[in-house]
């Protein structure tokens, strides 16, 4: 089942000054329970790519659906909405919430969806033990390593049941012990819940563990290929 | 949740919370503490004025107003005291003969007030005699006594026990005269005032116009200032032909400096606000700026622009709910505190005086005062807020989360 399709995707930056053009007609198709990673040099247009999929930029020209729904042309409001309820999100810098603990910045997503207490305590405890947290749910984020932090990122990115995860770079700043438990996870997850992840990366040893491996270079798909 | 946010990230950045709550408490006890002594000197002023000048009420024959002259008596005037007495709410009732004079020394002469009082009566209700500061109050005691001003007498070159002569006219308009012997000198926190009255004993004043009983004026002290209006209706409908005054129409400067009292006040309070707002602003403005990725982070995951928004007005507001009580508290602390021992302006009670100003004032301020500043503060908090935090909803999540 195909719950990420673009077409024709184009997008250019500072169209009425000297136009930089990121994307030039990207065309992919990811499966759900596909565990992809999207590749390719600096300045390639991955991480425009990859906002564009994630509802946080638009794109210039085509048109982009997640899960059947059309999200190219959704307002702010709307698109906000599709984001907390279908997309999860892992950054590069962890990003969690530094005033509150673990737990908490589980929670907090499930909390802007109006999840009833006694379902988000539970989800959170079941998110944080998969992540092998269980043990540091009350530290806050400045209590963490940077690997434990980023599991922590992965559990509240899949506490709001999204359609897939979205991973901007996620091993960026992590050393390798890290990197290698925080893969160990997200292939778990992918392979034990079917949870889609897209990744974007430079990191040999997240591109070693995908299945699928686009590769983008000037704004367009140079290769797209699946491997065991 | 977003209130445990808000709560946290005031505390993220403790010392920068601090002095804005620091600004906040110290803006509103200054509010507090400049408004009640501006109250209170002003409180003072009336309160003089009332005490010793003009009464709550003063009853006049409607003519003697109009041009002051002794021939204009009030002929119910020993009725309408009777009555009066009896009213509910009246603590002191007394007549008053008056006729504007001239007072002779061989030094020289001055226009002045010439008031005949019942000295009994006067003490109950200006406490005149509390104000002598030399010799001795009047009494039935001695031919002609009469009460100067220490003001007066040094600018008479008099002393106690001096004679002066009292020029006036009489009924007829004829020009009479007597002496007087000085014997006290008062001395009331109204320099100008002191200057002008003088004090005799009501029946030799109606002795030298050779007139049996003259009163000009009746003048009643109540014991609370909330019922001079009705007093004032009931006595105009009880003494049809007189004309009944409350206070603030015999002297209408009161009525200025109470309205004075109130635009200053405000516009005090508006200062001190506007100040604090862009105190606010930076604070909160400098909060969003530090927090760009996180913000871009919470847009990206989902919360929306109302709750960033609302976010960001409530960790202002919480540090107005904060600062807020603790300003009220030490303003209200100082005000108590203060107006139980006064603030001594001795030093510049020369001046002070000559407005009819005590020399220790004693700050005061209404009730309803605190909470006009209190939800001041938290409007103000409000209004502050909506800068920063249209800054933060204005973010591209994208931009921001990249933003170092």
């Amino acid at each position: 089942m195909s719950i990420i399709k673009t077409s024709g995707i184009h997008k250019t930056y500072n169209p009425s000054t000297i136009p930089v053009h990121a994307l030039n007609g990207v065309d992919i198709d990811i499966q759900e329970g596909e565990f992809t990673a999207i590749v390719g040099p600096s300045g390639s247009g991955k991480t425009t790519l990859l906002n564009i999929i994630g509802g946080l930029d638009r794109p210039s020209e085509g048109t982009i659906e997640v899960g059947g729904v059309d999200i190219s042309h959704l307002n702010d409001n709307k698109l906000i909405e599709f984001r907390k309820n279908n997309i999860g999100f892992v950054f590069q810098a962890y990003n969690l919430i530094p005033v509150l603990t673990a737990r908490e910045n589980v929670e907090f997503v499930m909390l802007l969806q109006n999840r009833d207490t006694d379902e988000r305590e539970a989800r959170t405890t079941e998110l944080l033990n998969a992540v092998g947290l269980s043990d540091k749910m009350d530290n806050r984020p400045s209590q963490l390593s940077g690997g434990q932090q980023q599991r922590v990122a992965v559990a509240r990115a899949l506490a709001p049941k999204p359609r897939f995860i979205l991973a901007d770079e996620p091993t960026a700043n992590l050393d390798s012990k890290s990197t290698a438990d925080l893969l160990d996870l997200m292939a778990k997850l992918n392979k034990e819940e079917n949870i889609t992840f897209v990744f974007s990366t430079h990191d040999q040893r997240v591109i070693d563990r995908a299945r699928r491996i686009i590769t983008l270079v000037d704004g367009k798909i140079d290769s797209d290929i699946r491997q065991n | 949740m977003i209130f445990k946010i808000a709560w946290r990230n005031i505390w993220r950045s403790r010392t920068r919370s601090l002095v804005v709550i620091g600004a906040i408490i110290i803006g509103v006890w200054g509010v507090i503490f400049l408004v009640s002594f501006s109250t209170g000197m002003i409180k003072s002023y009336i309160d003089n004025a009332i005490r010793n000048e003009i009464s709550h009420i003063q009853i006049h024959q409607p003519e003697f107003l109009e041009d002051r002259e002794v021939k204009y008596p009030l002929e119910q005037g020993p009725a309408i005291a009777n009555t009066v007495s009896d009213m509910p709410g009246v603590e002191a009732v007394a007549m008053r003969t008056l006729s504007n004079a001239m007072i002779s020394t061989s030094n020289g002469a001055r226009g002045i007030v010439a008031r005949g009082i019942d000295p009994t009566a006067e003490a109950k209700l200006t406490l005149l005699n509390e104000k002598v500061i030399e010799g001795e109050y009047l009494s039935e005691k001695g031919r002609n006594p009469i009460l100067i001003s220490k003001t007066l007498a040094d600018k008479m070159g008099v002393k106690l026990r001096s004679k002066v002569v009292l020029t006036l006219q009489d009924l007829e308009g004829n020009v009479i005269n007597g002496a007087f012997r000085i014997v006290g000198l008062y001395e009331t926190s109204n320099s100008g005032a002191d200057e002008t009255n003088v004090y005799l004993r009501a029946n030799n004043l109606s002795d030298l116009v050779n007139q049996k009983e003259l009163v000009h004026e009746v003048a009643i002290y109540l014991n609370d200032l909330n019922l001079v209006d009705t007093t004032v209706t009931q006595l105009k409908q009880a003494f049809p032909g007189t004309t009944v005054q409350g206070y603030a129409e015999i002297s209408p400067e009161i009525n200025l400096f109470n309205s004075q009292i109130k635009v200053s006040s405000t516009i005090f309070t508006v200062i001190v606000m506007l100040a604090l707002i862009f105190g606010i602003i930076n604070t909160m403005l400098m909060a969003v700026l530090e927090r760009l990725r996180e913000l871009g982070m919470l847009m990206s995951i989902g919360m929306n622009k109302v709750r960033v928004f609302m976010m960001i007005v409530l960790e202002t507001l919480l540090l107005g709910l904060i600062a807020a009580p603790l300003g009220l508290l030490f303003g209200y602390t100082t005000v108590q505190s203060l107006g139980e021992s006064g603030i001594d302006l001795s030093n510049w009670s020369e001046g002070m005086r000559q407005f009819g100003i005590s020399e220790v004032i004693y700050p005061y301020l209404e009730n309803q005062l605190y909470t006009q500043l209190a939800l001041s503060v938290l409007f103000t908090a409000i209004l502050a807020s909506i800068y920063p935090a249209l800054k933060a909803i204005r973010l591209n999540p994208v931009e921001a989360i990249r933003s170092l």
